[in-house]
This record gives C-alpha cells, sequence and structure tokens, in this order.
C-alpha cells in the first residue's frame, strides 16, 4: 500500500475552517424581514437543513436557519425511492413526512433553538384554512414562519395552493389573525403569474415572499424509461433551475415591495449575487448543502469579503459599483 | 408497496423491479431498529481525504484508500461514509454517494471503500486520480454491534464464541469492519463471500489477514443459489450455531440470515441501502420502505440504520404479543 504522505492534522484544518474572518464593522449584510433582523441574508432552504448539519459547519454564521415543513397532523410521507440524481438535477419526493405540531415542538425545536440563529418554521397544509391551525399549535415558537404554499409533490399531483392568488390571500390572512410574527410566503414556480401571487401575498399582510420552491418533474431509469420515485413525481432542483428561478425573482421583486428570498439552485456566493442584482433580499442555500456541507457558510463569508474587497458598505453598494 | 402512477405501462416498471421487489418482499416485515448502542457513535466530520490508492478490483469493482485520520481513528464497523464525486472527468454530480468503510486503518489514518459502477455518480468517481482530494463526511450511521452474547467471557475457558457473516457483491464491504472486529476481541468468525463469478468475489484477501474462515459461493458454478446455500450452511453449524449473524448485499440473504437465526437462537443484524441525500437524518430521503401507518414514517436507513436487527415477521409478532415482565 501507498504510504501516506505528511498532511495537516484534521484539527488543524478545522481550526482554519473554524476561525471567522475578521470582523468588519464597515460592511453590514443585514438584512430585514418585517420586524426581524437577520445578522446576514444567507439562511438553508427547508427540507434542506437539520440541526444535526450544525455538527459539520458553523451554523451561529448564517442568518437564519429554516425548518423542514412542519404540518398539522402527523404524516408518514412517500414510498421509495424519495430522491434520486439526473443529468437535470436532483429530484425528491420525500412528501414532507412530519410529527405535526405537537410533535414538532417536543422533538425539534429545542434542538433548533440551540443554534443560536433566528429560526423560520415552515408551515404546510393541504387546504388554505389547515395553515393557521398549524401556527397556532406551534404556541408562539419561531421567530417567523414561512408558508409553504408551493411544495408541489403532495397529494394532487402538482396544483397548489400557491398557485391561486386567492387561496394565497387566504392563508396569509387567517395565520395573521394568529400571529404578529412575520410571514414570508414560499411560491411554487408552476404560476401563471408571479407578480399576481406575490401581490397576493403582499396584500394580505406577508411580510416577505420567498421564490421559489423545486419544479414539479418525473424521472424515468434510463434502461426501462420507468419511474425511478415511488411516488413517480418529484421536484427538480439543484444549478440547472436557477435561469428559470432568476426570472421569478425578477418578475416579483418589481411587483412587491416587501422583500424577496430567492431560493433556486444556489451554490456559491456569485450565484447569490445574480439573484441579489436582480432584486432579491435574501438567500435560501437547498441541494448544494448535500453535496457540499459548508456551502452556506462559505457564501457567507464571501459576501462579506467581496464587500470587503472593494470598500462596499453593504449588497446593494456592491452591486452597483459592479454595474458602474 | 402499490406504485401509484400517471403512466399507463407498467409492464416494463415491473419486469425490471422484480429483482427489487423480491429483495424488498424478503425484507418486508423483517426490519426492526436496534436498541440503543453500548458504545456511543463518533461524531461525524467532513474531511478532504487525499486518494493514495485507486484501482481496479476484480473485474467489476474499484478500490479507493483514502487518508483521513479521524475518520479512520473512530469510525464503527459497519458505519458508511458519504463521498463527493468531483467534477474530474467533466462530470457534475450533485449528491454525495454512501459507501461503507470497508476497512479501517487507524495506524496509516486510512479508510478502504470498494466500490462498483453502476450510474454516473460512480462512474464519474473512475476518474478520480491519486493525490487528488475527495470530500468525504462520516463515519455515519448505525454499524454492526456484537451482542454481549457473543463476546469472549472474560472469567474460565469456554468454547470459543462464533459469528457467521453474510456478504454479497458490494455488501461485502459493510461486513468487513466486523470481521476485524472479530480477529481483535478473538470471535471466530465464518464468512459467507457471494458473487456472480470467482473474479467478482470482495473480501477474499481481507479474509484471509484477518484469520476469517471463509465459504467463496458464486452464480457460476450456482453455490451461490437458494435454498441449497441455506442447506450447506445448517449442515455446517448444526452441531454448534453461531453466536450472531450478520448480513448485507442482498435483501434475500437477510431473509436467510433471518430464518437461520430464528432456528438457531442467534441475534441476526442486516445492513440495508437507500437512496441517500444528507446522510445525517435531516433531508428524510432514505425512509426505510417497511410497511408502517401512513402517518408514520418508516425508520431512517442513515441514523437508525444502516444496520437493523431481523426477526422473522411472526416471531416479532409473539415478542410483542408476550405480556410485559
Ligand atoms: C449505507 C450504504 C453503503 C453502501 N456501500 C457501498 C459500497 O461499499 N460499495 C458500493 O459499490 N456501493 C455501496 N452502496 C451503494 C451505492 O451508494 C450506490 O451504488 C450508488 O449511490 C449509486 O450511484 P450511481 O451514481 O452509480 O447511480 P445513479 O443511478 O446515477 O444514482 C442516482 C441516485 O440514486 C442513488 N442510488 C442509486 N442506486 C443506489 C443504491 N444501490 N444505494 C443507494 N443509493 C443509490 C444514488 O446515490 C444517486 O443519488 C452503499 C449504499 C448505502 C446506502
Ligand atoms: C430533499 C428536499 C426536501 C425538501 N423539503 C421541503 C420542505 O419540506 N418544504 C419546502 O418548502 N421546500 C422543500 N424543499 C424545496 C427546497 O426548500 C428548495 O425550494 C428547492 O430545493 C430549490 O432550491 P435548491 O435548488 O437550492 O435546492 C425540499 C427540497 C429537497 C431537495
Ligand atoms: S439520507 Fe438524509 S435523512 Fe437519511
Amino acid at each position: 500500500m501507498t504510504i501516506a504522505p505528511p498532511q495537516p492534522s484534521m484539527d488543524a484544518r478545522r481550526a482554519f475552517f473554524d476561525a471567522r474572518p475578521a470582523a468588519s464593522v464597515a460592511v453590514d449584510l443585514s438584512v430585514r424581514i418585517g420586524s426581524l433582523t437577520l445578522a446576514n441574508p444567507v439562511m438553508p432552504a427547508s427540507g434542506c437543513f437539520g440541526p444535526s448539519l450544525g455538527r459539520l459547519i458553523p451554523v451561529a454564521e448564517l442568518g437564519a436557519v429554516v425548518t423542514k415543513t412542519v404540518f398539522g397532523t402527523p404524516r408518514g410521507g412517500n414510498a421509495a425511492h424519495r430522491l434520486t440524481e439526473l443529468r437535470a438535477g436532483m429530484v425528491n419526493s420525500v412528501g414532507i413526512p412530519s410529527r405535526g405540531a405537537a410533535g414538532y415542538l417536543a422533538s425539534q425545536h429545542p434542538l433548533y433553538l440551540a443554534l443560536g440563529v433566528p429560526v423560520i418554521v415552515s408551515v404546510g397544509g393541504h387546504r388554505s384554512g389547515e395553515y393557521a391551525p398549524v401556527v397556532r399549535g406551534l404556541r408562539g415558537a419561531g421567530d417567523a414562519y414561512e408558508l409553504n404554499v408551493s411544495c408541489p409533490n403532495l397529494d394532487r399531483h402538482g396544483t397548489d395552493i400557491g398557485s391561486d392568488p386567492d387561496a394565497i390571500g387566504k392563508v396569509v390572512h387567517a395565520v395573521r389573525l394568529e400571529t404578529d410574527k412575520p410571514l414570508i410566503v414560499k411560491l411554487p414556480v408552476l404560476v401563471s403569474s408571479i407578480a399576481d401571487c406575490a401581490q397576493a401575498a403582499e396584500a394580505a399582510g406577508a411580510d416577505a415572499v420567498c421564490v421559489a420552491n423545486s419544479i414539479p418533474a418525473l424521472p424515468l431509469t434510463a434502461a426501462t424509461r420507468s419511474p425511478i420515485l415511488g411516488n413517480v413525481i418529484g421536484g427538480l432542483s439543484g444549478p440547472n433551475i436557477r435561469p428559470v428561478v432568476l426570472r421569478l425573482v425578477w418578475l416579483a421583486s418589481r411587483a412587491v415591495d416587501i422583500p424577496v428570498i430567492a431560493c433556486g439552485g444556489i451554490e456559491t456566493a456569485d450565484d447569490a449575487l445574480d439573484y441579489f442584482s436582480v432584486g432579491a433580499h435574501a438567500v435560501q442555500v437547498g441541494t448544494a448543502s448535500f453535496g457540499r456541507p459548508f456551502a452556506m457558510v462559505e457564501i457567507v463569508r464571501a459576501l462579506q469579503e467581496r464587500c470587503e474587497g472593494v470598500a462596499a458598505a453593504d449588497i446593494t453598494e456592491l452591486i452597483e459599483l459592479w454595474r458602474a | 408497496m402499490t406504485v401509484t402512477t400517471a403512466l399507463g405501462d407498467l409492464a416494463a416498471l415491473r419486469r425490471q423491479q422484480a429483482f427489487a421487489a423480491a429483495d424488498e418482499a424478503a425484507l418486508d416485515g423483517l426490519i426492526a431498529v436496534r436498541p440503543p448502542e453500548r458504545v456511543p457513535r463518533p461524531d461525524p466530520v467532513w474531511d478532504d481525504a487525499r486518494v493514495l490508492v485507486h484501482e481496479v478490483v476484480g473485474e467489476r469493482y474499484r478500490r479507493l484508500v483514502l487518508a483521513t485520520d479521524t475518520i479512520a481513528t473512530t469510525a464503527l464497523a459497519g458505519q458508511f461514509l458519504m463521498i463527493t464525486v468531483p467534477p474530474t472527468g467533466g462530470e457534475r454530480i450533485l449528491l454525495p454517494r454512501p459507501m461503507a468503510i470497508h476497512r479501517r486503518h487507524p495506524d496509516q489514518g486510512t479508510v478502504e471503500v470498494i466500490y462498483g459502477s453502476a450510474g454516473r455518480g460512480t462512474t464519474a468517481l473512475t476518474d478520480v486520480l491519486v493525490g487528488e482530494s475527495l470530500l468525504v463526511t462520516g463515519p455515519l450511521g448505525r454499524g454492526f454491534e456484537f451482542p454481549d452474547a457473543a463476546l469472549p467471557t472474560e472469567t474460565g475457558p469456554e468454547a470459543p464464541r462464533t459469528a457467521l457473516m453474510i456478504g454479497r457483491g458490494v455488501g461485502v464491504c459493510a461486513i468487513m469492519g466486523s470481521v476485524e472486529d472479530a480477529a481483535r476481541l478473538g470471535i471466530a468468525a465464518t464468512v459467507v463471500l457471494s458473487g456472480r463469478s470467482p473474479a467478482n468475489l470482495i473480501g477474499l484477501a481481507d479474509c484471509a489477514e484477518l484469520g476469517a474462515t471463509v465459504i467463496p459461493v458464486t452464480d457460476d458454478d450456482g453455490s451461490s443459489a437458494l435454498p441449497a446455500l441455506g442447506e450447506r450452511l445448517r449442515g455446517l453449524f448444526a452441531w454448534a450455531p453461531p453466536d450472531v449473524i450478520l448480513a448485507c448485499g442482498a435483501g434475500v440473504l437477510a431473509r436467510l440470515a433471518a430464518d437461520l437465526g430464528a432456528e438457531w437462537g442467534a441475534p441476526v443484524q442486516v445492513s440495508l441501502e437507500a437512496h441517500m441525500a444528507c446522510g445525517l437524518g435531516y433531508c428524510h430521503g432514505c425512509a426505510a420502505p417497511v410497511a408502517t401507518d401512513p402517518a408514520v414514517e418508516g425508520p431512517l436507513v442513515c441514523v437508525d440504520g444502516p444496520v437493523f436487527d431481523a426477526v422473522l415477521p411472526d416471531r416479532a409478532a409473539a415478542g410483542r404479543e408476550k405480556p410485559a415482565g
């Protein structure tokens, strides 16, 4: 066997990675979502993060964390296989297993709280009336709520509440009566007008919109052209959906005054800056964290360094300098 | 499992999935999450592990030797890694691939992985060069653990403890850590190595090095076929059944192990596969396809497994019906 060449010890590498960059008072990466201020605009996408990732990366450096979507009553999720990867990207049909609001409070929320950053609890439902009871059931836990009206792979094979502006309005109205905390509405990709959907959310009292969820897709095996996923249909995610979501973020951010959180295929600080340059105020990272667990932390640090590098006070100034 | 589909023609799907279905049927009701471990699991780390060896093994497999100190010194038998495939050959692979830790060499700070090229990810992995680094996360999951009854006692002379281990194809990799443990603990290991042909048997040299007794079986000469293999093992162990049975690589072998375990009164542990994204228990991609209440998710293969107890369904039911205490 080949003999191992001398290597820096794991501790040395970890110390290098764990070292926070020198604090710079000049750069302000903070972002406001309603009454909540995040230290920086980078957070995980719902379903692509859990407290166990905190064993691998310094989660405290993120702007916030977002939980997996919580439903009112327990659900088991879809049959195997629940995920796969094609050349087009990742496709998942996890189907959002959930232990319900009570189960989340008992088993998950304490672990999220211990991470030391704002916790955005993602909330789901099958009908517009199901969201408010979940928020009530959460009994004030969480710093903000993300209303997932866009999960494309639940029971109704691809049609979502989030493609219907009236239904979005009803959901937000009902939840607004339950809580004063910031509300983010996470919209789907397949809508006839993202502007109408974002405006419906804003008009009903949402503090931000998140654009967007994964794209409904049907992955087949190469050999027999048979469905790979137990649920047949899943959601496409990863870098290839970025241009599609960039268009949506651009359209949404021109339609509303509330912040737009971009989510779709973000892997690097450059990807995030693409979204900021079309009007996004914050970004969520999903698929990239699986292959590179530290992707989010790298993006935060790189945004800070990019601003410092050109003496920009914030990301808006960074983008302006760059365009000038 | 019923496959609900919008597609009309399921014939091709059925044919292609017949083998998988046989495996799944064999596993149905067989799997139970293991009781809390005796040795706490090591913390997983991510590491840029330098590739020291990358070579062809047999006709269909490749062996990687990876320099990763922490994982080599902490990994428990039957744990696995998530390996991120780099874009060396031009192919972008998004999801890391789960791979068993085949051998641990804590003195050298290395682990070995043996893999077969199946689809895009494992094909792209073959492009990785010696000297490059692979991003690995590990050690992950719940591994194999010898139950107390299989551990040598410190007092008095006793017949040596024995373990039967059954591995097929790359499934052998999941059990090799237990062959290492058996050698260290003085447990006599008999290892069934199953594969398509003699050139495709994984683990012959490892078992020889570790002093395990090997029963090589292949599809070529029919020796791997069931139920003949079962009869052969019943004959071999008729007078002295093993203290524990470990299996990995096929649902039907897990079922055989459970049958033998029930006959012999030996505990059985099996390692399962599932499609995975995170390996850490948060993406919920890997829930085991075990029949459950639709409101309850099956166990997560990456954290509740990959190693589970295997108990015949009727025995499991009988166990549950027993009055408490
Ligand atoms: C705990 C564990 C240990 C494993 N140990 C080994 C090992 O030591 N050696 C080895 O060769 N293989 C091992 N496997 C199987 C290996 O992970 C798959 O062969 C591999 O992921 C297939 O990827 P691909 O790119 O070739 O296939 P693709 O078809 O391109 O993969 C598409 C997606 O499906 C997933 N997938 C496809 N087949 C499998 C499978 N059988 N198991 C899990 N995921 C799959 C892939 O990870 C990927 O996300 C193990 C699997 C698990 C869960
Ligand atoms: C495994 C997996 C699970 C997901 N679960 C949820 C979920 O529970 N709720 C939700 O709103 N979005 C969920 N999503 C969608 C992501 O939050 C995100 O919108 C999508 O993956 C696009 O971002 P990406 O390209 O960065 O992954 C999930 C995505 C993946 C890959
Ligand atoms: S692989 Fe993500 S939960 Fe198991």
